[in-house]
Order: structure tokens, then sequence, then C-alpha cells
């Protein structure tokens, strides 16, 4: 027992004393923030410079009503869309679009607009620009020139814009959770980002740690300490040992957050009914006891049994290029559960969905987010768990027996068969 | 009494035997060489007598008992391959491999003291492994194979690396270890280190025993005088087949294996009609010469 604790305390105490640990510990949850939350912010990043686009209104009844919907603005106070008309004719449309090509190669323009006559019946508009992948630009002015072209449709027809909107209103869906206890819960969005946050911090934490204890192993092989250890200590110790020691690193990066957040969400109620005094009754999301609690059991479980597979890989290979190669079929079943997060996520009790959330190498994710998102059957989560369980300790009976000869084998790596007979053999 | 016995143990790796049917036993105290050139077995009998790997066949038996796992925190251990944790600092280093052989932390504490200052690395202390020179993790090396006062040393391959002075206060320290009653088994290819030092030798060739036995004796009985000649002129009298069996040109002298049942004073007469004699010396045949021998034969 001395051995293990040992090995466990200085896998633990190496790593946690390093800078990358205090540095990894502050910026994850930057980081996390920053991949969920970058991608949307940028998308809804304004242009700051103001876009000229020549119009060509062959119907000449667009483009008053158009200047005056397609009113974006630039933090200066700008119109980001400067529309220009272009008078023309339908008999000399070629040359007329050649020369705004011409001025879009000059840059006296950036793109043109051009409105064909019979536009209420084809619904076509061409909008012609050196960048057509700006999708906010793009869908900003659709919406207006649709807005406008219905305007004007109705308007035909004899029906009252304003009237027509006001019955056409779409409804608006209020989403409340219903929590196990039967509780109701108005959801703003919130508690569905918190899952995914806490889904993805699951899934980064089993390919980092699990990466981290193959390293581990590469590097006393590279070391040669290796055999210095085991002639005082069982190979299976050590092992063990070096789970154990990198799972609790990654516990107590966990704990270390939780405090932070906990002590946050204390003090964050308050924080926002200060600024915002109307948001005041919108509940924040919590993190239920229960969510947490899964959270721990699913990361402590799903640890080592993608550990332990990292650890058989570590004991097979000479150095980290050969352990990225070995590698790819772990990391394979780790981006599948993620794929799969979305599809179960929307439908979290089809056949599917309860499928992959019972198999082991997915339910550490999977059926975490089925029991984030609704509650399903006790029965279910009792299978997922007791079968990761046996999967775990088949895991670390295989791959105990690969270990042992694996650790001490320099020079070529073994193929497969070579592989299966350590298993029988050891 | 026998403090290691090997019953006809064998391993095989596939359809090579790197070790077959080896046999031998070694008394309480001995220096004992375990001998043979690169890839005769030696290593692979030192890791199945760790319990590193397991034998195919045969019985080993370590302080009395045939688990040897469960003597493993009495026996110290150099392997060839050496590895330090380098990022470690030295004191945290020894006292986790303390731990890693079973010793209290009080006990071990003052053990890491205690062979720091004896191999003269008192100030490395709170060092990081990595600022080291080779010679000193060499060092660092040795005090974990003997810090746990161990009953049983097996050193493979000890003084690769080492420069002669540390060379020379190894050798002190296993003399010493020895003279407090510990039994040292020295595996090595060098084998005038071996013969400065143990008493009993196990001679390996392609994992089978070729000799074994105490140094003195076997030197007797298997070995044959050689002369030790150094000379001015032509000597053609080396040529002759009827007097000698082999010579190595060493440049300073030559030295001259005698064919079967040959006097050396017959070729001491012949070299003095051919050449100017500087030296002749009758020479007790060194162990490598037993073992080029040995192999040949």
């Amino acid at each position: 027992m001395r051995k293990l604790f040992a090995i466990i305390q200085r896998e633990y105490l190496t790593r946690v004393k390093t800078k990358g640990f205090v540095i990894g510990t502050l910026l994850m949850p930057v980081f996390i923030v920053f991949i969920t939350i970058a991608p949307a912010a940028f998308m809804a990043m304004k242009s700051e410079e103001p876009r000229h686009i020549a119009l060509v209104d062959l119907t000449k009844q667009v483009y008053d009503p158009l200047s005056e919907t397609l009113d974006e603005r630039t933090k200066t106070g700008e119109r980001i869309y400067q529309l220009h008309l272009v008078a023309a004719r339908s008999d000399r449309f070629e040359e007329v679009k050649n020369n705004l090509k011409a001025d879009i190669n000059q840059k006296k323009i950036d793109a043109y607009l051009i409105i064909h006559q019979d536009v209420f019946e084809t619904n076509n508009v061409e909008y012609h620009s050196t960048n057509v992948s700006n999708f906010r630009e793009n869908s900003e002015i659709e919406r207006a020139i649709s807005r406008v072209v219905t305007k004007l449709r109705l308007e035909r027809s004899g029906f009252v814009p304003d009237e027509v909107n006001h019955l056409v209103q779409s409804v608006k869906l209020n989403t409340f959770k219903i929590g196990p206890g039967g509780k109701e819960q108005k959801d703003v969005g919130l508690s569905f980002a918190i899952t995914y946050i806490m889904v993805f911090v699951l899934y980064l934490a089993l390919i980092l740690y699990g990466a981290m204890t193959m390293r581990s192993i590469v590097e006393d092989k590279n070391n040669r300490v290796i055999e210095v250890i085991i002639s005082a200590v069982k190979p299976f110790h050590l092992m063990a040992g070096k789970i154990l020691g990198i799972g609790a690193v990654g516990l107590t990066q966990f704990f270390i957050w939780a405090a932070v957040a906990g002590f946050l969400s204390l003090y964050s109620s308050n924080l926002v009914a200060s600024f915002l005094p109307s948001a005041g009754d919108v509940p924040l999301p919590s993190v239920s006891l229960s969510q947490l609690i899964f959270f721990v059991l699913f990361f402590i479980l799903g640890f080592f049994f993608y550990s332990t597979l990292y650890a058989g890989i570590g004991a097979l290979v000479n150095s980290d290029q050969e352990a990225q190669q070995l590698q790819w079929p772990v990391i394979s079943f780790l981006i599948v559960a993620f794929l799969l997060v979305f599809y179960t996520m929307s439908n979290p009790d089809s056949n599917l969905s309860i499928l992959f959330s019972v198999l082991p190498m997915f339910s550490p994710i999977l059926m975490f987010m089925r029991i984030s998102v609704h509650t399903p059957p006790t029965a279910q989560v009792a299978a997922a768990v007791i079968i990761l369980i046996l999967s775990v300790w088949a895991m670390i009976w295989f791959v105990a027996r690969i270990f042992r000869i694996g650790i001490l084998m320099y020079g070529k790596r073994p193929n497969l068969p070579e592989v299966v007979k350590w298993v029988k053999h050891g | 009494m026998n403090v290691l016995t090997l019953k006809n143990v064998s391993k095989t790796f596939g359809d090579f035997y790197a070790v077959n049917d080896l046999s031998f036993s070694i008394a309480s105290g001995t220096m004992y060489g375990l001998l043979g050139p690169n890839g005769a077995g030696k290593t692979t009998t030192i890791r199945m007598i760790m319990d590193i790997i397991v034998p195919d066949q045969g019985e080993i038996e370590i302080l009395g008992r045939r688990n040897s796992s469960f003597v493993r925190d009495r026996i110290g251990y150099l392997p060839e391959e050496r590895g330090l944790y380098r990022k470690m600092r030295v004191g945290e280093l020894l006292l986790f491999f303390s731990q890693t052989k079973g010793m209290k932390k009080a006990d071990a504490r003052e053990k890491i003291d205690f062979w720091l200052e004896h191999l003269d690395l008192s100030e490395w202390k709170d060092k990081k492994v990595e600022e080291l020179s080779r010679g000193m993790q060499q060092k660092l090396q040795f005090i974990t194979t003997v810090f746990h006062e161990p009953e049983l040393i097996i050193l493979d391959e000890p003084f690769t690396g080492l420069d002669p002075v540390n060379v020379n206060l190894l050798k002190e320290i296993m003399l010493e270890l020895q003279k407090n009653g510990v039994t040292v088994i020295l595996s090595t290819h060098l084998m005038d280190q071996v013969e400065k030092l143990c008493n009993s030798i196990c001679l390996l060739h392609q994992g089978k025993k070729v000799l074994e036995g105490p140094l003195a004796h076997i030197k007797k009985q298997v070995g044959r005088n050689s002369i030790a000649l150094a000379y001015e002129g032509t000597a053609r009298f080396l040529r002759d087949a009827r007097l000698i069996n082999r010579f190595d040109n060493y440049g300073n002298y030559v030295e001259v294996h005698p064919a079967e049942g040959v006097d050396p004073q017959e070729i001491l007469h012949r070299a003095v009609q051919e050449v100017t004699v500087s030296r002749f010396e009758i020479v007790e045949p060194s162990l490598n010469e037993i073992f080029i021998q040995t192999v040949q034969r």
C-alpha cells in the first residue's frame, strides 16, 4: 500500500506543482467561455466600413423604400449600406452591367444589386460582389428586400400591410424545465448552455487526462526509469498509481472550478440585480447537486475507462509520435460521443440515444447529457453505470497483462497477434 | 547459507533461448561475477531473479524463499538501463524511491543524508536531477540501489559511463558492503573488473553456463599459462605451429600461447636464438583468455 501510495503521490504532486497546472486551471474557464461565445460574438460583430452598393432598380419602385428599410448603422451612426441608384434601361442592360463590374474593379463601389422587373413573380434578385460569403450581410440585404417586395405586393393586391403584419404574427414559445421533483423552472436557454459547457469539459477532461496517463508511461519508458521502478513495485501498482494520481489531478481541478463557481453564484444574483433591475425575476440557471454528482461519477468512471486504454497504448509504444498514431481509435470514440451530443439533446429518448448512452465508450458523455437535459428511467442510468464499471474492470484486467510485458519492450512495436499472445499468457 | 539458488532455469523469447537450463547458487557474503559477452543472457537472468520476467521453467530461491516478490525490498538492483526522474529534486527523488522500497519515512531521511554525504552529493540535495552531471547521476542511481540496506545487491554493468575516480569509489563501496556481509552480484562483460573483485564467477555464453565456481579454482583448472614477450628483431618462431598455438600482438609486447605440451623454456630457447629478448614472463591466464578459450572450444 505504501508503494502504491508513493506512486500516486509522485504522479499527483509533480503535476499539481507545475506552472502548467496553475495556468491550465485559470485559463480553462476562459477558454471554454471563449469557444462557446466567441464564434457567435464574432458573427454578430458589425462591419465598421460602409459598403457602397449600386442598385439597378428595373421596377423603379424598390429604391426608396429599400433605402429606408436597409438602415443598419455603424457605431458612429453612419449608414453601413450606402445605396447608389443607377439609371438603367432593359435594352442597354449588358452595357450597364459591364460598367458596374469596371466600377467594382476600380473600387468605386463594393457590390451591385439588380432587381428585375419581374421580381414580384419570380422572387429573384441578383447580388454581385467580390465577397458573397458574409452571411450576415447577405441575410440583412435579403431580409430588407423581401420586406419591401412583400409590402409592395400586398399594396398591389389591395391589403393594408400593417394590418396583415399584425395578423400573421408568430407565437412565442416559452420553455419550462420540469425537474426530478416535479418543480418547474422558467428556462431561458441558459440551462442548456450550462449543460453544454459541462459536457464539453467532461469531453476535454477525458481526452486530456487520458492522454496524460499515456504520456506519463511513455516518458518513464524513455527515461529508462521504468525498470528501476518495477524492480521495487509490481507493474500493476505502477499502472494503478499513475491512473489514480492523474485522476486526482483532474478532480482537484474540477473542485477548484466548482468552488469558484459556487462562490460566484452566491453573489451573482445580487450582482445581476444591481446592474439589471429588470432581470431580477429571471432565475439564474443553477447546477443541481445531482447533476454535479453525476458529473463527478461519470468523470471518474470514464477516466478509468479511457486512461486504462491509454495506459495500454503507452506501454506498447516507444515515443510520443508512435503514441499519436496508435491513439486515434481511442480519440475517435470520444469524437463520436461528442458528435452524438446534439442528437441526444434533441432526441434523448430515441432508441439510438438509449443504445449509445449505455455503451461504455460513449456513456460517460452521452448518459450524462441525457441526465442533464431530461430525466431518463433509473434502469437505464443504472445499466449505463453498471456496464461502465464492468467494462473498466475488464479493461484493467486486459491492459494489466499488456502493460507488464509492454513496458519492458524497446525497439520494434509489437503487432496485434503478439499483443493477443501476451494477454493469453500473461 | 545460500543467498540465491537457481535450479534449471530457462527462458525463451519466441524460438530464441535467452537462458537455457541455468543452475547456480551463491553463498552469503560472496562477490559473484555474472559474466558473458553481450547477448549471453545476463540481463534476462537478473530480470528473472528480480521477478520482472517469469522463467518458463525452473526455480529461483532468494534468501530461502520461493516467491521473490516477497523479498524484493531486501534486494538492491541497479539495472543496466538506468533512469531517474530528471525534473525531480535529488532529495525528493530519493524519498520517492525509498517509499517504493517500503522504507519508513524517518528512517529513509536519515539514510538519504548518510549516503549523499558518503558519495559527496550533499550539496546537490535540493537541486534538480537534470542539473547533475552524468557521473553524479550514476552515483545517485547507486544510492537508490543500496540505501535500504539490502542483503543482496545486483549490479548490472555498474561501471559504464563512470570516470576512473568514480569507478574506484564504487569498487571501494562494493568491497565495504561485502565486508559487512552483503552479497553482491556483479554482471559485466568487462573481465578485468571481475578478475580484481570477484570470489566466484559464472560464465554465460548463448544462454548457457560454460564455467562456474571460485575464480582461483577455475584459473587453475581451465586456464593455461601464457607468455608475455618483448623483443627486437624478426621473430619467425612465432609462426611455428608445433611450438606456438597463437599469439596476440599488443604493441609493447606479444602475448604468446604455447601449443599443447610445449614447455615455455623451449620457446625461450628459440627466442634467444632469433631475436633480442627484453622481457620474458610467464603469466597466469586472464579471465578474458579463459573465456575465449572456453567459448572457442
